[in-house]
């Protein structure tokens, strides 16, 4: 828990996390290559091996990209997404294989350096349908390459967890140029309608998954689909409303937005206490969590924080805003403003008035 | 929120797996994996131009005519009786890479050589990748004397241009948008650009292209390279094979 960046803590899950997905890949590209000289001995092995590397690159994304929604859905997914960064930076390999072997295959041994026929080849730039698009799979491996490079807890430290988040999301640029490289590519060369029919599959399932997703935390927040969000209702001591005791399960919490942020209201041994949704390390979220051992736990990695204070137990140092709370009967009222990272704030106790 | 059951079971990675959780993921995985692996069957049999493919093939050495237009070739005199055949096969040439043959090559246009290099060839399209060649004597036995081209007249032909080395069978199935910077560099390097039409029963034709004067056009139809277009122009049947004589400003993207 950011004690030492150690290379990888390794772990039992991480290990079989790791040999199913790259059992799995290695499997894939066996297949592929023996199913395609199965059809056509005469096939050249290096266009295999290309589209072998392109294609599990591709489903490996959309897998990637599904986790995210799915966790947030049902809680049974977490698992997956305990070590997706290892699933990322797979992904990244097989996609730099595929660029490798297209770049050498297609634009060696010509009349100009390879990494500059690739851009310089085809420029119809303008045109849609003939629009290059190799140029689209490039950029795309420099932003998944950037990804995969910062995957690591040192970046995520150092360039904190909202830029490190920020510079994550460029996953879905990367997907929607990695949908036109395919579209211009080799839809554009192969009309086969399945291979056309999947893309498109995979396509609406993402946007589909990730829009479901989307709306469900919004009904959560009790925000609007349009339209400024509703700001709750501050009382003259600066504390907003958000719900009864009754709401929230023994260690786990209820996310209420108080002054446009989400707080986690927690809620064990028979006290409340409230803290920052965004957990330090990759802003997973708190609320999903749960009382383990005395600590607020993060769904998405285990990270842990003391319900009272927001810091990380010994000796780890992480520290996150606190929200001082108070009862009205058995009505939760919390602070609108957020204290300090790590200032500790009495729990209001049940029953006591 | 959506828990996972009535026991409130909680994953952390570190500790190990919950049982209801871990016999959700032991459904889950494994239909993960396979449906992630299915598409390792499905695929390929999708792929395009399965048929037809291009073949490498061990004939290390040729000897016939050296011919330097519109881009250098090879004819070669059949032996035996032809029929009512030309008396010549003519075969492409390419460098090693995506290039001419080398300058000490083509040095000897004109002459017969004995050349060796590797054939690759696509139904009867046959392209050498050209190592060396060496001046040998005129036959005295066997045709050695090809006959002018015959012109066919003037026709208005759609189909797509590729380059005279990938498409007959270095690389398969080397034509169409994914192969289309590939045939350029080809192109521009010096490989004989070819203009592949389908007749209306699906046979492929191949011809070469050639300007108006019977010269190459190899940097005049880059940019058309790997796309749809129509050529017209007067067809010329020469040896085994056909040139397009065009315009290469005429060409027509579809």
């Amino acid at each position: 828990m950011g004690v030492a960046y150690k290379a990888v803590q390794w772990n039992r899950q991480k290990f079989v996390y790791d040999i199913i997905l790259l059992t799995t890949v290695v499997f894939y590209l066996f297949f592929f290559e023996g199913i395609s000289l199965h059809f056509s001995s005469d096939l050249d092995i290096k266009g295999i091996w290309i589209r072998a590397f392109g294609s599990a690159a591709f489903i490996l994304l959309h897998v990637i990209l599904s986790i995210g929604p799915l966790s947030r859905l049902s809680p049974k997914f977490l698992p997956l997404l305990y070590n997706r960064r290892h699933m990322g930076v797979t992904m990244f390999i097989l996609a730099l294989l595929h660029a490798r072997d297209a770049l050498a295959w297609y634009h060696d041994f010509g009349n100009l350096e390879p990494i500059v026929s690739l851009f310089v080849s085809n420029t119809h730039y303008a045109d849609f349908i003939r629009f290059p698009f190799e140029a689209l799979g490039g950029v795309a491996l420099v932003i998944l390459f950037l990804m995969a490079a910062t995957s690591h807890d040192f970046w995520l430290t150092n360039l904190t967890a909202p830029v490190w988040k920020a510079l994550h999301m460029g996953v879905y640029l990367a997907y929607g140029l990695l949908v036109g490289h395919v579209v211009l590519g080799a839809l554009e060369t192969n009309t086969h309608p399945l291979l056309t029919l999947a893309v498109g599959v995979g396509f609406v399932w993402i946007v589909g998954i990730h829009l479901i997703t989307a709306l469900r935390e919004a009904q959560k927040d009790g925000a609007p689909l349009f339209g400024p969000p509703a700001q709750p209702k501050v009382d003259a001591d600066g504390f907003v409303h958000v719900g009864s005791v009754q709401d929230i399960p023994e260690n786990r919490a209820k996310i209420a937005v108080v002054a446009g942020e989400r707080v986690a209201i927690f809620k064990y041994e028979g006290k409340i206490s409230a803290i920052s949704n965004v957990c330090q390390h990759q802003n997973g979220p708190l609320g999903e969590g749960k009382i383990v051992d005395g600590c607020i736990t993060c769904p998405w990695h285990g990270y842990q924080y003391l319900p009272e204070s927001g810091i990380s137990p010994p000796p780890f140092t992480e520290k996150i805003p606190t929200f001082n709370v108070k009862l009205q009967g058995d009505q939760i009222l919390v602070s609108a403003k957020p204290n300090l990272p790590g200032t500790p704030v009495v729990p209001a106790v049940i029953g006591q008035v | 929120m959506s828990r996972l059951d009535s026991h409130d079971e909680f994953f952390i990675g570190y500790l190990g797996v919950p049982p209801q959780l871990k016999r959700f993921l032991l459904g889950l995985i494994p239909v993960l994996v396979l449906g992630a692996l299915a598409f390792a069957f499905i695929l390929p049999p999708l792929h395009f131009d399965h048929f037809n493919l291009g073949k490498r093939t061990k004939v290390p050495e040729f000897e016939g005519l050296l011919v330097g237009e519109p881009s250098p070739h090879l004819l070669v005199p059949r032996t035996g009786d032809v029929g009512t055949v030309s008396d010549f096969s003519l075969y492409l040439l390419s460098g090693t890479g995506k290039t001419s043959p080398k300058p000490k090559v083509l040095e000897h246009v004109d002459k017969w050589v004995k050349l060796k290099g590797t054939p690759f060839h696509r139904n009867h399209l046959t392209v050498i990748a050209t190592k060396s060649a060496e001046p040998i004597d005129r036959p005295t036995s066997g045709p050695t004397q090809p006959a002018e081209g015959s012109s066919l007249g003037e026709f208005s032909l759609k189909g797509e241009i590729v380059d005279g080395k990938c498409y007959p069978g270095v690389m398969k199935p080397g034509r169409t948008k994914t192969h289309r910077s590939c045939a350029i560099r080809c192109i521009a390097g010096g490989v004989p650009p070819v203009f592949v039409v389908h007749n209306s029963v699906g046979d492929k034709l191949y011809f070469l292209l050639s300007d108006l004067d019977g010269k190459a056009v190899n940097d005049k139809v880059l940019d058309r390279v790997a796309d749809p277009v129509q050529i017209t122009g007067e067809v010329v049947q020469y040896a085994d094979a056909f040139v397009l004589k065009a315009d290469p400003a005429t060409y027509q993207l579809l």
